[in-house]
């Protein structure tokens, strides 16, 4: 599956989506708090290891959503030593730049957490992973997660963290509340001040916790169930952006919509475009078709890839849709992971060239 | 030269701004009306995406692109929206008011002679664009190519 030697190694490969997750709990993430609250979660029995809160119905059928044989030598899950991730993934599959995104942090402070705790979670989490991850290696690039339910304390996150030459995008968990919701706005003036993309990608509890959205209507039946409804979140949350506005309140912030695949947009571009030629003045401040106005702004991580027979009628969809919106992703270390060698082998050189490395460096800041 | 036919309108003072005065051509229905300035327009009866009667559709101004959260409005007796999808002309142009690629509305000259409204009319109708079904491809639906 791997591509010739020749053509990887002339390809340059930035990964939008790579997982670490925290090892040893809340008492790794100690040093990174103030005692008193350091005392506050562990009288509470607070547990850290994990995504917490996915009840046994929704518990992946294979028993891990981290891949078992990612794990490493020391063991632990897949995903919580970094030396294993840089060999295994950065060098041993050929990424120049993989981006860390903890969704075990989202999850926190999404709606694990209370509004307080999560202020203080997100930062230790923050701190933790640009301390002790990015200095191992210059390829690690990170998109620290903000305390959401805290519009005014995320956007003070995004301008600390934002300082620091390896965070290229601010994780942003998703709420209950849709994104063009004015709620957003402080830490949408922020992260376009600091140039950075606003990274939007599920934190697993979705529509299980009170406060995260609701996907669908009533419950799921089990986790393939509820794994295939994920791209429906993405759908709402990026029509919601386009009609509220986003896209022209803050004309310099871009979206990046992470592992919610890619298909599901042709026909939701086509549809608002159809339907913004007769209800325009619905939303006048939309001025242009939502197509045009998501170019350059809006992007696409591009796993989990859809498989089609004929791989060619994949090509001319990326062809419909545009290519220019989409990245490559990996979601290593996870079980459903795209790996660079065998992913999207069949698209022109320069197609592939846009999608590894092109358009991660319009949507990333990776200066 | 193209053989035209003049359709009597009626008197000038009773065509006027924000509503249509319907006449016939054969099978063609047009209406005729005035822009705020006072231009008379007189355009068929049927939008160029689907195919509606247009002038049943709501004549008069649209909000203009505007701020995000505020509102302005403008073109008093100058937009037309059809009464089917909502898509809005320009009828001082003819053409669709946000998607300058799709098909315009087909409008007609008109003259005003001794106090009377007439629209010049192609008598042939070869000389018709296409009849839009809006499930043609661009070439034959009337659209504009896009610009390069």
């Amino acid at each position: 599956m791997d591509l010739p030697a020749e053509a990887a190694a002339a390809e340059m490969v930035i990964d939008c989506d790579v997982h670490p997750i925290l090892p040893g709990g809340l008492d790794t993430l100690m040093r990174y708090m103030p005692e008193a609250w350091n005392e506050r979660f562990r009288r509470k029995g607070t547990v850290l290891a994990g995504t917490s809160g996915v009840p046994l119905r929704f518990q992946h059928p294979n028993g891990s959503v981290p891949r078992l044989d990612a794990r490493g030598p020391k063991g632990g899950v897949a995903g919580s030593d970094p030396h294993y991730l840089i060999a295994d993934l950065l060098d041993g599959h050929g990424v120049d730049i993989a981006l860390l995104n903890c969704i075990q942090a989202g999850a926190v402070s999404a709606a694990l957490s209370g509004a307080e705790e999560s202020v203080h979670l997100a930062r230790a989490y923050n701190d933790y992973f640009m301390q002790e991850w990015l200095p191992l290696d210059p390829r690690l690039r990170f998109a620290p997660t903000v305390p959401v339910q805290d519009p005014e304390a995320a956007a003070a996150e995004v301008l600390r963290v934002g300082r620091h030459a390896q965070v290229a995008a601010i994780s942003l968990p998703l709420l209950n509340i849709q994104m063009g919701n004015r709620w957003y706005w402080p830490i949408y003036a922020a992260a376009q001040e600091m140039d950075l993309p606003i990274y939007l990608h599920v934190t697993g509890i979705e529509s299980l916790i009170a406060g995260t959205p609701a996907i669908t209507a009533g419950s799921f039946d089990s986790y393939i169930d509820r794994y295939l409804a994920m791209p429906q979140l993405a759908e709402s949350s990026l029509r919601n952006l386009v009609f509220s506005g986003t896209f022209e309140r803050f004309p310099r912030l871009r979206f990046v919509f992470a592992e919610f695949g890619f298909l599901w947009l042709l026909p939701l571009l086509w549809r608002m475009d159809r339907v913004w030629r007769g209800l325009r003045h619905d939303v006048p401040w939309v001025t242009r078709p939502p197509t045009e106005t998501l170019r350059g702004r809006c992007f696409l991580t591009t796993q989990p890839v859809d498989e089609p027979a004929d791989p060619r009628d994949l090509e001319r969809l990326i062809t419909l849709i545009g290519a220019e919106m989409l990245c490559f992703s990996s979601d290593y270390p996870h079980w459903d992971n795209d790996m660079p060698g065998a992913t999207l082998r069949f698209l022109a050189p320069a197609q592939r060239r846009r999608i590894f490395a092109e358009n991660p460096r319009r949507a990333l800041r990776l200066s | 030269m193209r053989r035209t036919a003049r359709i009597d309108a009626g008197p000038a003072e009773a065509i006027l701004a924000g509503r249509f005065t319907m006449v016939t051509a054969g099978t063609r229905r047009i209406g005729v009306t005035r822009l705020a300035n006072g231009e008379l327009r007189a355009l068929r009866d049927r939008c160029p995406h689907k195919g509606a009667a247009i002038c049943q559709g709501l004549l008069g101004g649209t909000w203009l692109p505007s701020e995000p959260g505020e509102l302005r409005y403008g073109r008093a007796a100058e937009i037309l929206a059809c009464p089917w999808h909502g898509f809005e002309y320009d009828l001082a142009s003819g053409a669709e008011l946000f998607w300058p690629q799709g098909a315009g509305l087909r409008l007609y000259p008109t003259e005003t002679v001794a106090g009377r409204v007439f629209v010049i009319v192609p008598e042939a109708r070869g000389d018709e664009p296409p009849e839009a079904r809006g499930d043609e491809p661009p070439e034959a639906r009337g659209d504009r190519p896009p610009e390069a």
